[in-house]
């Protein structure tokens, strides 16, 4: 009998003990977790402050009894683990240790709070745990949020712009960039992006590194930046990233950059020792190196990957290229690649109309980025075709691509940029 | 008995019955912007050779044994039918994320901006439990669509399943 231990419970570890699960009806799965409640999405937490959500819409997969109970899992709650010692494949907590035939790392990652003064008053709020999200709304619903900032132009700060702007609540966003969402942005379509935010009333400010938060006279806050510029709102919302909870690693011997290295197997460097999801990096397909990349389907793929393997199959998670998805306000804008790849050097494709507005940039026929607004419908269309192209730079988009791209209206420039080919 | 749609270009006379026949059992809002779950494309392809390729197709879910929509979707509003095997949707917590839609390599989910949810085709699931063929498949007069049990459809010997094409596209996991 197999004796299987998941640390941390997101949507990689339920996809993990699930998968575990239906290959083998006899295993021991373990789980420990460091809270008391199901999977949880955080991606979900701006969506439940919006009222989109009741708060069980948190947890996906169901209330934890009754994963436990379908599952038949050892669910060990409020015990986070403290260290792993992989040659033993023993995992260590407070009070005791034990050990497995195989060990999951799916730890996830928790939002950053850097060393900056003032980040600890009353009124200063990060947003990722279902906790964060039940303290904001309850503010916003009471009325006492008269105005807000947002430190950081990422993917939560965007939403709780949207949250705040739905509310008809005065708002402003800044970045420590040049431009927003800097990392997945061309500087043309970030310009567009801010546009259409400051046509919904929000204030935009880029290029503004933090230096500290100070309490105004009338119980205010203000941001004060590095270069002298401060900004004052009743509540400061600090959404400049996360970090992967991979602390309890250190000194362990598993291969780390900033989080666990896996193999397309989701295998680390120890046999039996597997990590999925937000704590670990993945080969990217486009670049060769391990990244991290975020998102729940990455999460969701990479725990059900890890969890075939741990029950004694050979699976492999793949197609793993970096993708920067934002809706917010009636907007969507998606990243596909690597826009820090790009230079001068390769060659740029614009288009613009009533609808989209896409920037792509390839060397080649090696399509490096693309940056595309008002095409959610279609996103998984070009996502793939840019995924094939990797695959095989030489092969042109098949029929049926072509033939969606063309229904939902893209230009045929575009199409033959993508290794398409125009039809009547 | 999971179902398999089966789709033969050659008998696809480029009519746009099915879109019809998915119009009128969905109902879309089209004045407001909605989009029929099934679309028709009947595109002229020139060969090199001189000749002329023509592109029938219908299309729309393609009903993936291992559709990546549900994977995707934050709320878990996707799920496969036991019984027909269908990609199937509860739209009560969906967020309007399009993360489903970035997901799906056809284009298939639909987001509905009337009320912000997505909507996509479900094979007819209620019609197809009660014995009935999906709306589409019974608009075709040519039998280009068909939609068949797992089993038939393995004895047919055909390689023209739907769910197939995702194959044919090199995505699905190893």
């Amino acid at each position: 009998m197999k004796k299987i231990a998941i640390i941390g419970f997101g949507g990689a570890g339920y996809n993990a003990a699930r998968e575990v699960r239906r290959r083998d009806a006899e295993a021991v799965i373990d789980v420990y977790s460091d809270t008391d409640t199901g999977p949880y999405n955080p991606m979900l937490t701006t969506y439940y402050v919006k009222g989109a959500i009741p708060y069980e819409a948190l947890f996906p997969f169901g209330d934890l009894k009754t994963i436990q109970k379908e599952l038949n899992l050892h669910v060990y709650t409020n015990r986070p683990v403290t260290g792993l010692v992989p040659e033993k494949k023993k995992v260590q907590f407070d009070g005791g240790e034990a050990l497995y035939d195989e060990i999951l790392i799916s730890t996830g990652a928790s939002a950053v709070m850097p060393p900056i003064p003032g980040l600890e008053l009353p009124g200063v709020f990060k947003m990722r745990t279902a906790q964060d999200a039940v303290e904001l709304k309850r503010r916003l619903d009471s009325g006492e949020i008269k105005s807000g900032l947002v430190i950081g132009a990422s993917w939560v700060g965007i939403k709780i712009i949207e949250d705040l702007v739905e509310r008809e609540i005065p708002c402003t966003l800044v970045d420590g960039a040049e431009w927003m969402f800097y990392a997945a942005a061309f500087q043309e379509t970030a310009l567009r992006v801010q546009k259409d935010l400051e046509s919904k009333g929000v204030q935009v400010a880029c290029g503004q590194m933090l230096d500290h938060i100070e309490r105004e006279t009338d119980g205010r806050l203000t941001a004060v930046m590095r270069g002298g510029g401060r900004f004052t709102a009743g509540t400061v919302a600090v959404c400049i990233g996360v970090r992967m909870n991979t602390g309890f690693l250190r000194d362990s011997g598993i291969a780390m950059n900033r989080g666990v290295l896996v193999d397309r197997r989701m295998r680390t460097n120890y046999e039996g020792i597997y990590a999925a999801g937000d704590c670990c990096e993945a080969l990217d397909i486009q670049s060769g190196v391990h990244r991290n990349i975020g998102v729940w389907f990455n999460a969701n793929r990479q725990g059900a990957v890890a969890g075939a393997n741990m029950a004694g199959s050979s699976e492999e998670f793949d197609a793993n290229v970096l993708v920067n998805l934002a809706h917010y306000l009636d907007y969507d804008f998606i990243s596909i690649g690597d826009a820090a790849a790009c230079g001068p050097e390769d060659e740029v494709y614009e288009y613009e109309d009533a609808r989209y507005y896409i920037r792509a940039v390839r060397s080649g026929k090696a399509i490096k980025c693309i940056n595309m607004t008002g095409s959610a419908d279609s996103n998984g269309i070009v996502k793939n075709a840019f995924i094939k192209a990797i695959e095989n730079p030489k092969a042109e988009l098949d029929v049926r691509t072509v033939c969606f791209l063309q229904g939902k209206g893209f230009p045929d420039g575009f199409i033959n940029f993508l290794g398409g080919k125009s039809l009547d | 008995m999971r179902h398999v749609f089966v789709f033969d270009q050659d008998k696809c006379a480029a009519c746009s019955a099915c879109m019809m026949g998915c119009l009128d059992q969905n109902d879309p809002d089209l004045a407001a912007g909605d989009q029929c779950f099934r679309q028709t494309f009947d595109n002229e392809v020139a060969l090199e050779d001189g000749s002329v390729y023509c592109a029938y197709i219908s299309a729309a879910c393609m009903h993936c044994a291992d559709a990546p929509c549900i994977a995707a979707c934050p709320v878990g509003c996707l799920s496969k039918d036991p019984e027909t095997g269908f990609t199937v949707y509860d739209n009560t917590n969906c967020i309007g994320c399009k993360s489903c839609a970035m997901a799906c390599p056809f284009g298939a989910p639909r987001y509905r901006k009337s009320d912000g949810r997505m909507v996509k085709c479900d094979g007819c699931n209620i019609r197809v439990k009660n014995g009935l063929q999906p709306a589409c498949v019974r608009a075709c007069s040519f039998g280009a669509l068909t939609c068949v049990t797992e089993e038939e459809y393995r004895a047919s010997g055909s390689t023209k399943a739907c769910g197939a094409l995702i194959d044919q596209l090199g995505l699905r996991k190893k």
